[in-house]
C-alpha cells in the first residue's frame, strides 16, 4: 500500500506541472503576439494591416455562411427570404396648396371662381396626412436602428440567428476575450498615463507627451473595438483654435476621431468610471468639462468655449452638436450654440457600415455598460471618417443658418439623409414654433383671401 | 408549431376582415407594437409617440376617430378607452385604395364607407346632423395655429361656408325655416360627383425581399 502511494504521487507531478508549464507558455505567447501585433503598433501610429485582412475574411465567411443557410433552406423547403421594407407607405409628396387646390377644382360648382374658401373638403388633406404618419413617420424610424438588407450572423441587427457551426462560435468567442483584455489595457493606460504626465511642470515636453499618451490609448481602444476606420482627405483635420464638428451616433465617435488627431474634449461631468477617466484627462491637457447644473447656462458655456477657442495654443474643441445619437442614417438638427462662437468649424462626416456591427446607441434602451458590451462582441465596427474643409460664418448669416449648411455639408458627404428635425425629440415633444408653421400656412392661404373679399 | 398556425389563421382572419393582404397586416403589426410600447392595446396617449402627428392641426379628431365607437362599428355613439389590432386595422382600412377590379356597386359602397368617417369627424356629439356649432368647430381647429386670426372671422367663414351647405341642401329656403344641421345624406349631396377616393387613401409600398433565417 505504502509503495503504490510515493509512486502515484512521483506520476502526478510531472503530469501537474506539464499543464502548468503549458499555460504558462501559451500565456506568454498570447501577451507577446498582443504586444508585438497590437499594442506596439498602436503607439507608434503603424498598422499592419491585420485588421483589413480580418475584414476580408468576414466577409468571405458571411457569404459563405449565406450559400450554407440558402442550400439548408432548399432541402428543407423553407421560405428563406421575407418580404422587408424600408417604410410601408408612398408619401405623396404634394404639398398643402397644390392639394387643396386640386380638391376643390375638381369639384367645385362655381368653377370659375378662383378665390379660395374654407371647404368642406380640405379636411382631407390633414385627415390623409395624419394617417399617414401614424402609419409611418419620418423620426420615429430614424431612431430605431437601422435594418439590414443582409445579414451578419448576429441576432441583433436581425431578429433572427442560426447557429452556424462550433469553430466559428469559438472563433467569435476569442475575439472576445481578447478585446476586453485590450480594452482594459487602453483605460488603465489612459487614466495611470494621463495622471503621471500631470505631475510633470506645464510647458513644451508635457504637453508633447500628454498627447502622445492620449493617442495611444485612444488607438489600443480602437483596436480593442476592432474598429476599421478609413480616414479621407486628412489635410483638412482640424487647427488649434477651431472646433470639430461632427454627427453622432455613437459614444465611440469620440475614440474615433480622437485617434487621429488631437482635441480638446467638452463635455458633461460623470460620475463613476467616466469621472476618474475625466478627471485624469484634464490633469494632462485642458479639457472642458461642465458641471451638470453649467450645461444648462448656455451663457456659461458659450463663454468658457470661446475662451479656450481663442486661446491659440489650446486644441481644437470636438463637439457633436447634435445632442443625441441618431441611428447614422441622417443628420437631425443641428443645435446652434456652437455655431455663435464665432470660431472656424471643422465640420467631419462619420459613416459606419451597418454590415459589421450596428452602432447605433439608442440611450433609452440600453445602458452604457450594456452597449459597450455589445459593441465589443460585434464582429468588427467599419467605419469611414470624412474631414470636409473648414467654414466661417458669413456676414449675412445667423448661427441657425450656418448650423444648418454645415449640417448639409456633412449629410451630403456621408451619404446621410438631411433631416430638418430635432435630435431631442426622441425624448422630448415637438417645439410649438414647428407645429404653428403648417397651421400657418393654411389659415394664410383661406383667411388671407377672405379678408380681401370682405374688404371689398 | 401550435403557436405558429394559431397565428397565421389569425392572420387570414385578419385578411379576411379587413381586406388587407397578409404583408401588410405584418408591416402595421409591427407599427402596432411600436406605438404601443409592445402593450396589446393602444390609448389615446400613444399617440403622443408620432413626433410628425403634432404639426396636424386636426390631430384631436383623427386621433379620436380611432377611438369612436361608430367607426369601430360598436355602437352608435361614445368613445373607447383602448383599441386592440384588430380595431386598428378596421380604422386603417377605411383609408384603403379602391380596387380597380371592383364593379360599380362595390366602388359606391366603398365611397359611402370614407364619407361615413369623414362625416363621423365632424358629427362629434354622434347626433347624426353636423350643427352649426361643430362646423365652427372644425374650422377653429383647421385656423387654430395662425394667432393672427381672430376668432370672429373663424366664426363668419363657418357661418359662410354652412349657408352655402344649406343652399345647396335644401334649395331656397322659407324667411322662418331654420336650418338643423348637415345630414349624411345633405353630406352625401355635396360630395356628389367629386372624387373623394383617390384622395382618401394611403398607398402601401411594394415590398423587396430580405435575408431570412429561421
Amino acid at each position: 500500500m505504502a509503495l503504490p502511494g510515493p509512486s502515484t504521487m512521483f506520476l502526478l507531478l510531472p503530469f501537474d506541472s506539464l499543464i502548468v508549464n503549458l499555460l504558462g507558455i501559451s500565456l506568454t505567447v498570447l501577451f507577446t503576439l498582443l504586444l508585438v501585433f497590437i499594442i506596439v503598433p498602436a503607439i507608434f501610429g503603424v498598422s499592419f494591416g491585420i485588421r483589413k485582412l480580418y475584414m476580408k475574411t468576414l466577409l468571405k465567411i458571411f457569404a459563405w455562411a449565406t450559400l450554407r443557410m440558402e442550400r439548408g433552406a432548399k432541402e428543407r423547403n423553407h421560405q428563406l427570404y421575407k418580404p422587408y421594407t424600408n417604410g410601408i407607405i408612398a408619401k405623396d409628396p404634394t404639398s398643402l396648396e397644390e392639394e387643396i387646390k386640386e380638391i376643390r377644382r375638381s369639384g367645385s360648382s362655381k368653377a370659375l371662381d378662383n378665390t379660395p374658401e374654407f371647404e368642406l373638403s380640405d379636411i382631407f388633406y390633414f385627415c390623409r396626412k395624419g394617417m399617414e404618419t401614424i402609419m409611418d413617420d419620418e423620426v420615429t424610424k430614424r431612431f430605431s436602428a437601422e435594418e439590414l438588407e443582409s445579414w451578419n450572423l448576429l441576432s441583433r441587427t436581425n431578429y433572427n440567428f442560426q447557429y452556424i457551426s462550433l469553430r466559428l462560435t469559438i472563433l467569435w468567442g476569442l475575439g472576445v476575450l481578447i478585446r476586453i483584455a485590450l480594452a482594459f489595457t487602453g483605460i488603465s493606460l489612459l487614466v495611470v498615463g494621463t495622471t503621471v504626465v500631470g505631475y510633470l511642470p506645464n510647458g513644451r515636453f508635457k504637453e508633447f507627451l500628454s498627447k502622445h499618451v492620449h493617442l495611444m490609448c485612444y488607438r489600443i481602444c480602437v483596436r480593442a473595438l476592432t474598429a476599421i476606420i478609413t480616414y479621407h482627405d486628412r489635410k483638412n483635420r482640424p487647427r488649434n483654435g477651431g472646433i470639430c464638428v461632427a454627427n453622432h451616433t455613437s459614444p465611440i465617435d469620440v475614440i474615433i476621431l480622437a485617434s487621429d488627431g488631437y482635441y480638446a474634449m467638452v463635455g458633461q461631468v460623470h460620475g463613476g468610471l467616466m469621472g476618474v477617466i475625466q478627471r485624469a484627462m484634464v490633469k494632462a491637457c485642458p479639457h472642458v468639462w461642465f458641471e451638470r447644473s453649467e450645461v444648462k447656462d448656455r451663457h456659461l458655456v458659450a463663454k468658457r468655449l470661446t475662451e479656450h477657442v481663442q486661446d491659440k495654443s489650446k486644441l481644437p474643441i470636438l463637439i457633436f452638436p447634435e445632442g443625441t445619437c441618431i441611428n447614422n442614417t441622417s443628420v437631425m438638427m443641428f443645435k446652434k450654440g456652437s455655431f455663435e462662437i464665432g470660431a472656424t468649424v471643422y465640420p467631419v462626416a462619420i459613416k459606419y457600415d451597418p454590415q459589421f456591427g450596428d452602432a447605433f446607441w439608442n440611450s433609452s434602451k440600453y445602458g452604457m455598460v450594456t452597449y459597450l458590451l455589445r459593441m465589443m462582441t460585434s464582429w468588427a465596427i467599419v467605419c469611414s471618417v470624412w474631414y470636409l474643409p473648414p467654414m466661417t460664418r458669413e456676414a449675412d448669416e445667423d448661427a441657425v443658418q450656418f448650423a444648418n449648411r454645415v449640417k448639409s455639408a456633412i449629410a451630403r458627404q456621408g451619404g446621410l439623409v438631411d433631416l430638418l428635425w430635432d435630435g431631442g425629440l426622441k425624448r422630448e415633444k415637438v417645439k410649438d414654433a414647428f407645429k404653428e408653421e403648417q397651421q400657418k400656412l393654411y389659415s394664410k392661404m383661406i383667411v388671407g383671401n377672405h379678408e380681401d373679399r370682405s374688404r371689398s | 408549431m401550435g403557436a405558429a398556425q394559431s397565428a397565421s389563421e389569425e392572420i387570414r382572419e385578419l385578411v379576411g376582415k379587413t381586406g388587407f393582404s397578409s404583408d401588410q397586416i405584418e408591416q402595421l403589426r409591427r407599427r402596432f407594437k411600436q406605438l404601443s410600447g409592445d402593450q396589446p392595446t393602444i390609448r389615446k396617449e400613444h399617440f403622443n409617440n408620432v413626433p410628425d402627428l403634432e404639426l396636424n392641426p386636426i390631430r384631436s379628431k383623427i386621433i379620436r376617430a380611432f377611438f369612436d365607437n361608430r367607426n369601430l362599428r360598436k355602437g352608435p355613439s361614445g368613445l373607447a378607452d383602448e383599441i386592440n389590432f384588430e380595431d386598428f386595422l378596421t380604422i386603417m382600412a377605411y383609408f384603403q385604395p379602391i380596387d380597380i377590379t371592383m364593379d360599380e356597386e362595390q366602388v359606391q359602397l366603398c365611397r359611402k364607407e370614407k364619407l361615413r368617417f369623414l362625416f363621423h369627424m365632424y358629427d362629434s356629439d354622434s347626433d347624426g346632423r353636423i350643427t352649426l356649432e361643430e362646423y365652427r368647430n372644425v374650422v377653429e381647429e383647421l385656423l387654430s395655429g395662425n394667432p393672427h386670426i381672430e376668432k370672429d372671422s373663424a366664426r363668419s367663414i363657418a357661418d359662410g361656408a354652412m349657408m352655402e351647405a344649406a343652399s345647396v341642401c335644401m334649395g331656397q329656403m322659407e324667411p322662418d325655416q331654420v336650418y338643423e344641421g348637415i345630414t349624411f345624406d345633405d353630406f352625401l349631396k355635396i360630395w356628389q360627383g367629386i372624387d373623394i377616393e383617390t384622395k382618401m387613401h394611403v398607398r402601401f409600398l411594394n415590398m423587396e425581399t430580405m435575408a431570412l433565417c429561421h
